[in-house]
């Protein structure tokens, strides 16, 4: 072959900056969509990502694990898989699809951001493939999860939940738009890939598919490794960025930028794949606890990586290492007791054998955590089916969009985080998500948090009008995915004492 | 027991379809979560609070384009990812082909002094058409009401990095092999500065930043990115007199691209003129972008040598692909 290789062209492929003159700079790229921070255009020049590739190979790659992905789903199309998985598998499945199909496809748009804002020419170039990327992210998984609808009607929320005003769905939105969606180029870039691609994307999609292969999941196993490998080329724009804002005078800034979307994406993975993790992963293929996979990945692996960037360790560092064994305990309760708000069924998790685990993963949950369960377990023994689930609503927090929760047991005290602003109260879970909110407060004091809603006027006052505003018929009610058969663990001790 | 749960035979969006849904319908509609709200496209403080709320406001819930359920869009390539990767590498390889071949019978070395004037001018600059259509296509995306138009405007964006990168590869080939010519080096002043080049910067700065997306649409889509593409057929017709096969062939490919967009853009335009007072803003837009398209045409098409008529022959083919959205019913 008398073809040239890449790297004696690529570099051609990257001097396509010019200066405009029919328009001005300014008008080309604007506030809000672009943004500097003062370092000259020549500089943001020199990005140089760590690892290239063209279109050529790009589209000869993908194409064959497009290959390898589907002909798997093919045969799961043949497979009883689906009916024969457990309600745990099957919750985590349903939370899963329908959290991240649309959230996976609308970063296609912030990757686009950085192509038309950015002023780095091989950036743009990664971006392009990074929207690429995201647009099959996206049709891939819902692909998949469509597999599944035929079986069971929540995976229809794969689809229908990008429009609707859940409250999870919500909290996701807000999360994702603050750090992707709302941003210029830069800060996007930095956002997007330092505080979700190449921190937590591992927790989702490695530990995720590790689980997935040994529950015999094979399609989401492969599904999810091909996603990731996606995941970690486009992730690579963020670390030149980070290092020419250091380099630039504008450690500060980036930090910042980091700290926020580090934050805002451990929120919602705490929630999301902690739940996945530590409770609706089948007890007999789980090895690793959410706090494992942290320790490892995040708080060693990524932090190691800011470091060695130039970049300090988040301040909330301690605080996280806190919040890491505490926070999704917390939302799993409320997941299960407001589980009518869910569209999927929402299982408890709590058999004497999984609390076992629970207990030797995070030693005091069965004092704290499990006093909690025991209550619920009572009830539901007692048949009083009403009394699991709490007449007042919860305390959202007005960042994260997720419950104000705190250590349960003998000593529950929830921390209630305030701030008072143009006379209304803000409530925050942490110290780090009122920090954020009073970082830039205009972003985020007009938003109202799905209990705000209930109370301004937004949400009506009648037994459906909750519902129906989240966009849940009735039959799209979470119920407990094991019809409380869960509980039958609790009585066999009993009956043998007897 | 456990809930048994009831299926469904399709996503409840698509049950009204009379037909079943094909699989670019399964993986296309409804992905995209910023349609939603006037005041409040992403979830944070309403506009004008928030800088970007603002911009969505005014630039998409607020254009003089309005349709009431742009969901309802489709692709009439109807287009997947699995398929515009398996597509694009089919196209690939072809030129992979193209250019090798032509590489061991030293096809660079037999092109005339003449010609090679011509192309380090006009050819090798290109790199910055594409990379203003990349922009074009990126900003189209990133604002666009509905997922299936997201979807289109990105494959074409890939489009532009496509031939983006094969104008670099063939940049450095003529370097290669004619190392005393100005390839490599002199592209970004000839695109700057040489007045062949200056009504396509002109019309290609001043679409980029019509933020409406509408008028974005209408002004990359309709009218800059056709105007750039057919100076690019006339120069791979000039090239065929000058013994330029390569350059003929390339460009054959890389109007097949653009077709596509075409076909896409044409379905947008149909889709936009269900609704009344759509057509006059979409012909008015095209009105008031084509006296800068016709000026770019003939500045470049004027210096493309054996071209005598190339401008108005590109100029009408524009105005045809107009007339073919059927505006002036």
């Amino acid at each position: 072959m008398a073809m040239l290789k890449m790297e004696e062209w690529y570099d051609l492929a990257r001097e396509t900056n010019w200066t405009p003159s029919y328009v001005t700079e300014d008008e080309l790229f604007p506030l809000p969509m672009s943004n500097n921070f003062d370092i000259p255009v020549s500089t943001w020049e020199s990005f140089d990502e760590p690892y290239k590739v063209s279109y050529r190979d790009y589209v000869k790659s993908q194409r064959d694990k497009d290959v390898g992905a589907y002909s798997v789903k093919a045969a799961l199309a043949r497979s009883d898989f689906f009916k024969k998985a457990s309600p745990h598998w099957k919750a985590l499945l349903a939370l899963h699809f329908s959290a991240v199909c649309w959230a996976e496809f609308h970063s296609a748009s912030a990757f686009g951001r950085m192509t038309r804002f950015s002023r780095s020419p091989g950036m743009r170039n990664m971006a392009t493939f990074g929207t690429l990327d995201e647009i099959r992210h996206g049709q891939i998984q819902i692909y998949f999860a469509y597999e599944f609808l035929k079986h069971d009607g929540v995976f229809d929320w794969c689809h229908k939940s990008s429009k609707t005003e859940n409250w999870i769905i919500i909290s996701l939105r807000h999360a994702l738009d603050d750090i992707a969606h709302t941003r210029d180029a830069t800060s996007a870039a930095i956002m997007l890939n330092m505080g979700l691609e190449q921190s937590f994307t591992n927790l989702q999609f490695v530990a995720l598919s590790a689980d997935a292969a040994k529950c015999g999941d094979h399609s989401f196993a492969t599904m999810l490794q091909s996603i990731q490998t996606d995941e970690a080329r486009h992730a690579q724009i963020g670390e030149p960025m980070v290092r020419i804002m250091c380099e630039n005078g504008k450690k500060a800034e980036a930090q910042q930028l980091v700290e926020i979307a580090f934050w805002r994406m451990w929120k919602q993975f705490s929630a999301l794949s902690g739940i996945g993790m530590d409770y609706y992963t089948p007890l007999e293929h789980r090895e690793n606890s959410l706090k494992d996979f942290m320790d490892e990945w995040v708080i060693g692996q990524f932090g190691r990586t800011i470091e060695a960037l130039g970049l300090d360790l988040p301040w909330y560092w301690d605080y996280l290492q806190y919040d890491i064994s505490t926070f999704h305990h917390a939302q799993q309760i409320g997941v299960y007791v407001y589980r009518a708000t869910q569209w999927w069924r929402p299982i408890a998790c709590v058999s004497p054998a999984e609390r076992e685990w629970l207990e030797s993963k995070y030693p005091g949950w069965n004092e704290t955590y499990g006093k909690c369960w025991d209550v619920v377990i009572e009830n539901i023994r007692n048949g009083d089916f009403e009394k699991t689930v709490p007449a007042p609503p919860p305390l959202i927090c007005n960042m994260c969009g997720l419950e104000v929760s705190g250590i349960a047991g003998d000593h529950w005290k929830s921390v209630d985080h305030q701030v008072e602003l143009d006379n209304r109260l803000y409530h925050f879970c942490s110290p780090v998500c009122k920090w954020i909110f009073e970082i830039e407060p205009s972003r985020y004091k007009g938003h109202a948090s799905i209990i705000d809603r209930c109370f301004d006027g937004t949400i009506g006052t009648g037994p459906d009008d909750f519902y129906e505003y989240m966009g849940h018929s009735f039959a799209e009610r979470g119920v407990d995915g094991y019809d409380y058969e869960w509980i039958d663990g609790y009585d066999t001790p009993q009956r043998a004492a007897e | 027991m456990s809930v048994e749960p009831q299926g469904m035979k399709t996503w409840s969006k698509l049950a009204t379809n009379k037909r079943r849904p094909s699989e670019y319908e399964i993986v296309t509609t409804n992905l995209q979560t910023r349609h939603r709200h006037r005041e409040q496209a992403y979830e944070l403080s309403p506009a004008p609070d928030l800088a970007m709320n603002q911009w969505y406001k005014e630039n998409v819930f607020d254009s003089p384009l309005q349709h009431h359920d742009w969901e309802e869009f489709r692709d009439p390539d109807a287009l997947i990812y699995r398929v515009y990767t398996r597509t694009q590498d089919v196209q690939e390889d072809y030129i992979d082909g193209l250019l090798d071949e032509h590489n061991e019978i030293d096809h660079d070395a037999s092109l005339s002094a003449e010609w090679l004037d011509a192309l380090e001018r006009l050819y090798t600059p290109r790199r910055y058409v594409q990379s203003a259509l990349q922009l074009g296509g990126a900003y189209l995306l990133q604002i666009a009401p509905a997922s299936t138009i997201t979807t289109c405007a990105g494959f074409q964006e890939g489009d532009e990095l496509r031939w983006l990168s094969r104008t670099a590869y063939r940049t450095q080939e003529l370097k290669n092999a004619h190392p005393t010519c100005g390839f490599g080096i002199k592209e970004r002043t000839y695109w700057e500065d040489d007045p062949a080049w200056q009504g396509l910067r002109e019309l290609l700065e001043k679409s980029l930043i019509a933020y409406d997306w509408g008028e974005s649409f209408v002004a990359i889509n309709l009218v800059a990115k056709p105007a750039a593409d057919e100076t690019l057929r006339e120069l791979g017709a000039a090239g065929r007199h000058y013994g330029d096969h390569l350059l003929a062939l390339l460009v054959d490919n890389q109007l097949r691209d653009s077709d596509r967009s075409r076909r896409w853009s044409a379905q947008l335009v149909g889709f936009c003129r269900e609704v009344d007072g759509n057509t006059a803003v979409i012909d008015g837009w095209i009105e008031k972008w084509m006296p800068l398209a016709r000026t770019a045409i003939e500045s470049y098409c004027d210096a493309l040598p054996e071209s005598e008529g190339a401008a108005a022959s590109a100029v009408a083919r524009v105005e045809a692909f107009h007339r073919s959205l059927g505006l002036k019913d």
